[in-house]
């Protein structure tokens, strides 16, 4: 272990007198002041974007974020009512029949949903929605 | 993201707003209401068929045939039909057209395309959860995987095949 070489006082008190110093220089300046002097065109002119993405991993970087959760925090329906998003979906989408079908199977689903609540309740078990696979024995869905 | 304490708790979309439900376990009422359809869809094909037989039969012999539900060759060749009808469309495509029109779908419990011989087991089986009063069906019920005893029997699964998130997004598209 490395033995640690006592300060002496001339330095301790050189210290603090600068920190004190640099905290009053700092409380006295207006940052707001001299970040609205400074021209940031300027500064990312001088910058150099494409060697700044280069130096990125974004195979690391996505590595490290939950697309599942990402997923979940967008407000699809929001999206569809304010975007054009909705008048693809529109467009792409089956006609009547498809909708008639849409509409029976949602609504029988509703009825699997109030049935499962129930159940769960008899049951004295939360009901958390439709039990599923785990995702290896997830089954290949038809349209 | 917590509520605050003391805050209502969010109420949660409806299950269908919120998951396409593809691949997960199929409810009761989906399972019956595509089982009532089938039921309808083969008992209307066979009495189509008995009536062909018996307009077919008057016009080339003269001769009118009358059936009765009653009658054991009736009821064996409906169970034969019924057999053909169910049998091969679980071995051809997993799901019926009642099934088709539900969105649900049978598989094999392993999450792969039931083949031949499950569905043929799965259909022999069938008979068997209408026993006790259905008490093989209380499986779908009370169930972690929602399988009826002749599913448990064929080592098959239900599960929904619709996107009803989809189904959800069309919806709000045209509002």
């Amino acid at each position: 272990m490395a033995e640690v070489r006592p300060v002496p006082r001339s330095e301790a008190w050189a210290q603090a007198v600068a920190e004190r110093a640099v905290e009053l220089v700092v409380s006295a300046v207006d940052m707001n002041a001299v970040l609205d002097q400074v021209d940031l065109n300027a500064v990312l002119d001088q910058v150099d974007i494409n060697q700044v993405l280069d130096r990125i991993d974004l195979n690391r970087l996505l590595d490290r974020i939950d697309v599942n959760d990402l997923i979940q925090r967008i407000d699809v329906e929001a999206l569809v009512k304010q975007t054009d998003l909705g008048a693809v979906i529109a467009a792409s989408s089956s006609g009547v029949a498809g909708d008639v079908l849409d509409v029976v199977r949602s609504q029988t689903v509703g009825l699997d949903e109030f049935i499962a609540r129930w159940m769960g309740r008899l049951r004295r078990r939360p009901y958390t929605g439709p039990p599923g696979p785990p995702d290896r024995l997830r089954p290949r869905a038809g349209p | 993201m917590t509520a605050p304490a003391g805050d209502a708790p969010p109420s949660r979309p409806p299950v269908i707003a919120r998951e396409s439900l593809q691949g997960k376990y199929a409810g009761f009422a989906s399972r019956f209401t595509a089982f009532a359809v089938d039921v309808g869809i083969s008992l209307g094909v066979f009495g189509l068929a008995l009536a062909a037989i018996s307009f077919a039969a008057l016009v080339l012999t003269g001769k009118d045939i009358t059936w009765h539900s009653g009658d054991i060759w009736v009821i064996i060749a409906y169970a034969v039909w019924a057999f053909i009808y169910f049998a091969h469309s679980w071995a051809a495509s997993g799901r019926t057209a009642g099934m088709a029109l539900f969105g649900v779908r049978v598989v094999a419990d392993d999450g792969t395309d039931a083949s031949g011989r499950r569905a043929v087991v799965r259909t022999l089986a069938l008979p068997l959860s209408f026993l006790f009063l259905g008490l093989g069906f209380v499986g779908i019920l009370l169930g972690n995987r929602r399988r009826a005893l002749h599913d448990v029997i064929a080592g098959t699964a239900v599960v929904y095949a619709w996107n009803a998130r989809a189904a959800r997004l069309r919806f709000l598209s045209r509002k």
